[in-house]
């Protein structure tokens, strides 16, 4: 009776080690959830689409790690009023993009500055985060000259809310390319007293059928983001296609043979085993001249 | 008449006895054993080998460019020799022709055996490109089995009919059969002229035939952009290994025909020493065509290529290298230059170390050459960047020996090694000479 006690007491520790040791877990992991760390960058591309480039990345076990799948909701702040824009969620890369419909749907405060927050509501691995973002609204207006047979790209660089020039700010000169921007001019070029800038661009730039995409940008601005503005000029040297895809090449598909190739083949084919088919006949001819008297 | 009959009795295929019988069965065993590998290499795939990212090619294309290599003996013995008029080939022909056959037939099941996906054989017609080298392999291979079959089919003829009586009361059944391949021969005029200009196109044909095979087979390593292998000396290279690996097997066989069907009267010393010399001239070729295939790269060779030459020079290859080098075709050269050397035993002996020595230089061209890429691949398990052929592949190359050697058995055993009539007509011949030598 007393062993059967004793049995007894053992297997309630046993069960009660085993749940309380589950909850520790549980808890455990919940204390170990990591901080996120949000950034933001305003996009502005005149005459195109305006956007939030967002990033999420997290610092687990000393390292930095992307965080992917993570529901973000932006929010345009006004005053201390809160409006919900939209959500995004993170890709592989833990980057997503929040496109903005156009600047007018969203509001300043009252000194023009449009403020913008995004905020990650937390889940199980990862803890709650909030990125806010203040940006105005400029705008660049590029355009490609020509004086003294230079070619130039002129930029003025304003403040639309208030139309005043913007001035004091770089401005970077680029032409568009596969992988990475060419810059153009000098590696700073700062808008004068009326926002303005013109930089030469010098010939011999190649792009499909001698046009080229110069981009006008305010790179990463404290006030204003970055804003871009796109100019396309027919000013550079005409890409040659040196693509040998539609030829007839030795490294070309099959119906793209050489001629060469395609003659001389075939006509070794055709001599190889027209011969055999003449040894063949000559087989039956033997085969039918059993008797014959030549 | 009488010597007629005795060349008759003497040249007919003769039954299988205990000791040859011992030796078909062991060759269908080994061909049963590569057959199970092979089914089972079917099923689990490539795999099973020990060819990765690096050996992509590996023991069965060195074995399918020695079969290329040995078919070339019906080529250089029995198109050439007939058309420089050297009579003293005809006891050598026959066994020559059959070796043709059996390699080349053995060529073609050795590259399906590499492919790893039969059943996807026609995509190689159906999708070829002309420009491919591959493409060309897959023309000239069949091209030149039919070639070397007609080749061996024609003179066979008048010996068909020979059989055909031969056998008529002792074996009804074979002398049916023989009378059938015999395509009614009665050896009228007109028989003879049409099988004798047959022959004449063919051996003029098999020239330029087997000639693009063996550079076929070199462009299928030249065109391919790799240390070891991008050289415009391939061709001739390759052509003349050919020559020595098709003469070492003809010498051996011949020994071995010769002694087991006791055929010392027909195949004499004195074919010995002119195949001896023959093959030491082969020999002689293909060690020049070496030393410019390895000398070159040595002085020109740029970081890459010294590595593979030192691989092969002092190391992991360097034993097969050195071996095959030293063994396989210098020591043949020198004993060769002797007349003792050129005598049917040492010959024996001769033909065999060429023979394998021919087998181990395929692998040496093949092999080292895919460990040392150009752009070497990355993050690759350590065990690729060598190569050894697994058991299924030892099993699967074995079999197809074996069964190369199990068609020139079966031939031997049912065809006459030495043409009958040929060597009745030349008899003929040699007395007529001789009876007008005697009245002048």
């Amino acid at each position: 009776m007393k062993n059967q006690l004793n049995f007894r007491f053992i297997f309630l520790v046993l069960i009660s080690a085993f749940f309380v040791s589950t909850g520790v877990q549980h808890l455990n992991a919940q204390t170990k959830k990591n901080k996120v760390r949000l950034k933001a960058d305003y996009v502005k591309i005149i005459d195109g689409e305006m956007y939030l480039n967002i990033a999420a990345s997290s610092k687990i076990n000393k390292k930095n790690v992307k965080v992917s799948g993570i529901e973000l909701t932006i929010f345009n702040v006004i005053n201390d009023e809160k409006r919900a824009l939209g959500n995004v969620t993170t890709n592989l890369k833990g980057e997503t993009k929040f496109f903005l419909k156009s600047i007018n749907a969203i509001t300043p405060d009252s000194t023009n500055t449009y403020n913008l927050t995004v905020l990650f509501n937390g889940n199980d691995t990862f803890k709650k985060a909030k990125k806010s973002i203040s940006f105005k609204n400029a705008e660049i207006k590029a355009k490609h000259i020509i004086k003294d047979s230079i070619n130039y790209i002129t930029a003025t660089l304003i403040d639309k809310s208030t139309k005043e020039p913007i001035i004091n700010e770089s401005l970077d000169i680029q032409v568009q390319r596969l992988f990475n921007p060419l810059k153009v001019g000098d590696e700073f070029n700062y808008t004068d007293e009326n926002g303005f800038i013109i930089i030469p661009v010098e010939n011999g730039i190649p792009g499909i059928n001698g046009e080229l995409i110069i981009e006008v940008v305010l790179n990463d601005n404290d006030i204003y983001g970055t804003v871009k503005a796109i100019v396309n000029a027919p000013i550079g040297s005409p890409i040659v296609n040196e693509d040998t895809y539609e030829q007839r090449t030795l490294w070309a598909p099959r119906n793209k043979t050489p001629l060469f190739i395609l003659i001389f083949a075939n006509l070794l084919i055709i001599g190889m085993w027209g011969t055999i088919i003449y040894l063949i006949t000559n087989l039956f001819k033997i085969n039918k001249t059993k008797n014959s008297t030549l | 008449m009488k010597i007629h009959d005795k060349i008759i009795d003497d040249l007919v295929p003769k039954k299988f006895n205990k000791k040859d019988v011992i030796w078909v069965i062991s060759l269908v065993v080994i061909i049963l054993v590569g057959l199970i590998a092979y089914i089972d290499q079917l099923i689990k795939g490539q795999e099973v080998t020990n060819m990765r990212d690096y050996a992509l090619w590996g023991i069965y294309i060195s074995n399918f460019v020695f079969f290329v290599a040995t078919s070339f003996v019906g080529t250089v013995t029995v198109a050439v020799l007939r058309l420089t008029n050297n009579s003293w080939r005809t006891p050598l022909v026959r066994i020559a022709e059959i070796i043709s056959v059996a390699a080349i037939i053995m060529a073609g099941i050795t590259i399906m055996i590499d492919m790893a996906r039969p059943d996807r054989l026609l995509n190689l017609f159906i999708h070829a490109r002309l420009q491919s080298p591959i493409t060309w392999d897959v023309i000239i291979i069949p091209t030149y089995i039919v070639i070397s079959l007609l080749l061996l089919y024609f003179p066979l003829l008048p010996d068909f009919a020979i059989l055909k009586n031969r056998f008529e009361k002792k074996s009804p059944k074979l002398s049916k059969i023989y009378g059938k391949l015999s395509l009614n021969w009665t050896g009228n005029k007109a028989q003879k002229l049409l099988q004798k200009r047959s022959i004449r196109i063919i051996a003029i044909m098999i020239i330029p035939v087997g000639l693009l095979l063996q550079t076929i087979d070199a462009w299928l390593f030249s065109t391919t952009y790799r240390i070891g292998w991008d050289s415009t000396n391939f061709a001739p290279y390759f052509i003349s290994g050919a020559f020595v690996a098709g003469l070492g097997a003809l010498v051996t066989l011949i020994y071995i025909v010769r002694k087991t069907k006791k055929l010392e009267n027909y195949i004499t010393d004195y074919h010995f020493d002119k195949l001896g010399k023959f093959l030491a001239l082969a020999c002689l070729t293909y060690l020049y065509f070496n030393i410019n295939e390895y000398l070159i790269p040595l002085f020109t060779a740029k970081k890459g290529e010294s590595i593979h030459l030192e691989t092969l020079f002092t190391g992991s290859y360097s034993v097969i290298f050195w071996l095959v080098t030293v063994v396989g075709l210098i020591l043949p050269i020198i004993v060769l230059l002797f007349k003792k050397g050129r005598k049917p035993l040492p010959m024996f002996y001769i033909g065999l170390i060429v023979v394998i020595g021919s087998w181990w230089k395929r692998f040496v061209i093949v092999t080292p050459t895919l460990l040392h890429p150009f752009l070497p691949i990355q993050g690759v398990p350590e065990s690729w960047h060598h190569y050894f052929p697994s058991m299924h592949e030892w099993l699967i190359t074995f079999a197809t020996l074996a069964m190369a050697l199990l068609i020139i058995t079966l031939c031997i055993r049912f065809l006459p090694v030495i043409p009958i009539q040929r060597t009745i007509d030349e008899l003929k011949q040699q007395n007529i000479d001789k009876d007008k030598n005697i009245k002048s």
